[in-house]
């Protein structure tokens, strides 16, 4: 059987602010996955901040992965991160600096 | 033999059904085709017409099921709030904090249709297709649904509705209409318990978007214009706590020829759908032939509302 592969938007058009986070994806059919965060318009200082992938064993209560990835900071960056093992769910958070904000494309690569 | 197929009496064959030779037992087309899809375990629990146009279960991936994403022009900020909200369905096992994973109808997976946590919130996956006999179709399918399990307690009325639909156009002709038939069953409202199924006859207004022409668009999921179901009160299984569930089974019947439903099914009751107008509007000049099926869930609470389909069949009568 050919693997399966697809590709998910979390995230579209979505302005971030503070803590955010993404909607929970339920992928636990797939063994790996790239995690793409596109920026598409940003204000305030992003240089610092990141995201965080996180992990669920229900969908409902997360934990930090330990995977990190850099915020984009300007319209048209874009940044991932690779993250395997991760059991049946994902979500991406960030905590942006005050005064911050980024309209975000979170996509997610899933493969088998 | 008892139980042998040949001995019964087929309930759709039709008096142009050819048949080999009956007194010699032998079996026609129609109870041939007939037995070979009740001897498929994954065929056998839906009754559809003689073309197959898809069938899909989700143990095989998403099977062309996507996200219904929003009309715009330009700018992602030019789409309407109603589609902006949409998300990727995904795959799910029905995993429970409590008891683990449920699994689907038949297998591992579910088709998962998952709204944002906000009372009102929608979400729609959709398959695009076209058509090419206009005639009987028939959708049917096992679906069930429940809110997220974020309180220890029943959460009977936190859905508000799950629901299908259909959005058609017929072949280019000069006077053609787009037809949108949509369905859903009503869960309950403001923390009541009402289920019952509803249509809808009227959309809101086409508005156009950008600055090029070419592309309008309209929220036909908005809140307002449903319809009750004469007679469409119906207790479906819904079982005791937020993470157990029970799947129930649609058949809804659609004439491509007169852009009418005929009929639809859910588990032990049938409506005849012929009075009940879809919403028609002129055909759009890109759209000949479409035939798309939506599968659409609302919350009715800041909760998330989680709406799983396994699996699909979608049949034809054509030759």
């Amino acid at each position: 059987m050919m693997r399966q592969c697809v590709t998910a938007v979390v995230s579209r058009n979505e302005t971030w602010t503070g803590a955010a986070a993404s909607e929970p994806y339920e992928c636990g059919w797939a063994g790996e996955a790239i995690v793409w965060l596109r920026c598409l318009g940003a204000k305030g200082k992003l240089a610092a901040a990141r995201a965080r992938v996180q992990i669920s064993p229900d969908g409902m209560r997360w934990v930090d992965e330990g995977t990190r990835l850099k915020f984009p900071t300007k319209a048209g960056a874009l940044t991932h991160a690779r993250v395997a093992h991760f059991g049946n769910y994902l979500r991406v958070v960030a905590n942006l600096p005050k005064g911050a904000s980024a309209k975000i494309l979170l996509t997610l690569t899933l493969k088998e | 033999m008892k139980g042998d197929l040949r001995n019964k009496p087929h309930p759709r064959r039709a008096p142009g059904d050819s048949m080999i030779g009956p007194e010699s037992g032998c079996q026609s087309v129609v109870d041939i085709a007939r037995a070979l899809r009740l001897s498929n375990p994954k065929l056998s629990r839906f009754d559809p017409m003689s073309r197959i146009i898809a069938f899909n279960d989700f143990d095989d991936g998403f099977c062309g099921w996507t996200q219904l994403v929003g009309n715009y022009e330009h700018t992602l900020d030019s789409m309407l709030p109603g589609y902006a909200q949409h998300t990727q369905p995904q795959l799910s096992n029905l995993a429970n904090w409590d008891s683990g994973t449920h699994g689907s109808f038949d297998g591992n997976y579910a088709l998962k249709i998952q709204t944002r946590p906000n009372k009102g919130a929608q979400n729609v996956a959709l398959k695009r297709l076209t058509f090419r006999e206009p005639g009987p179709i028939r959708l049917e399918f096992y679906f069930t649904f429940k809110p997220e399990a974020t309180d220890l307690r029943l959460s009977e009325t936190d859905v508000r509705s799950v629901g299908f639909l259909y959005d058609l156009q017929t072949g280019f002709e000069k006077g053609g209409t787009r037809v949108m038939p949509h369905v859903r069953f009503l869960n309950a409202s403001d923390g009541v318990h009402l289920q019952k199924w509803q249509t809808k006859s009227r959309t809101a207004a086409m508005k156009p978007l950008g600055t090029e022409g070419k592309t309008v668009t309209h929220y036909h999921l908005a809140p307002t214009d449903w319809e009750d179901l004469p007679g469409g009160e119906q207790k479906l299984c819904y079982n005791e706590i937020p993470t157990k569930v029970n799947w129930h089974y649609v058949r809804y019947d659609f004439d491509l020829r007169t852009m009418r439903a005929i009929s639809l099914r859910c588990n032990d009751r049938e409506w005849d759908m012929s009075g009940v107008d879809p919403i028609v509007m002129p055909a759009m000049r890109n759209l000949w032939c479409m035939l798309n099926i939506a599968f659409f869930a609302e919350a009715d609470t800041d909760k998330r509302t989680l709406l799983y389909v396994d699996s699909v069949c979608l049949s034809g009568e054509f030759t």
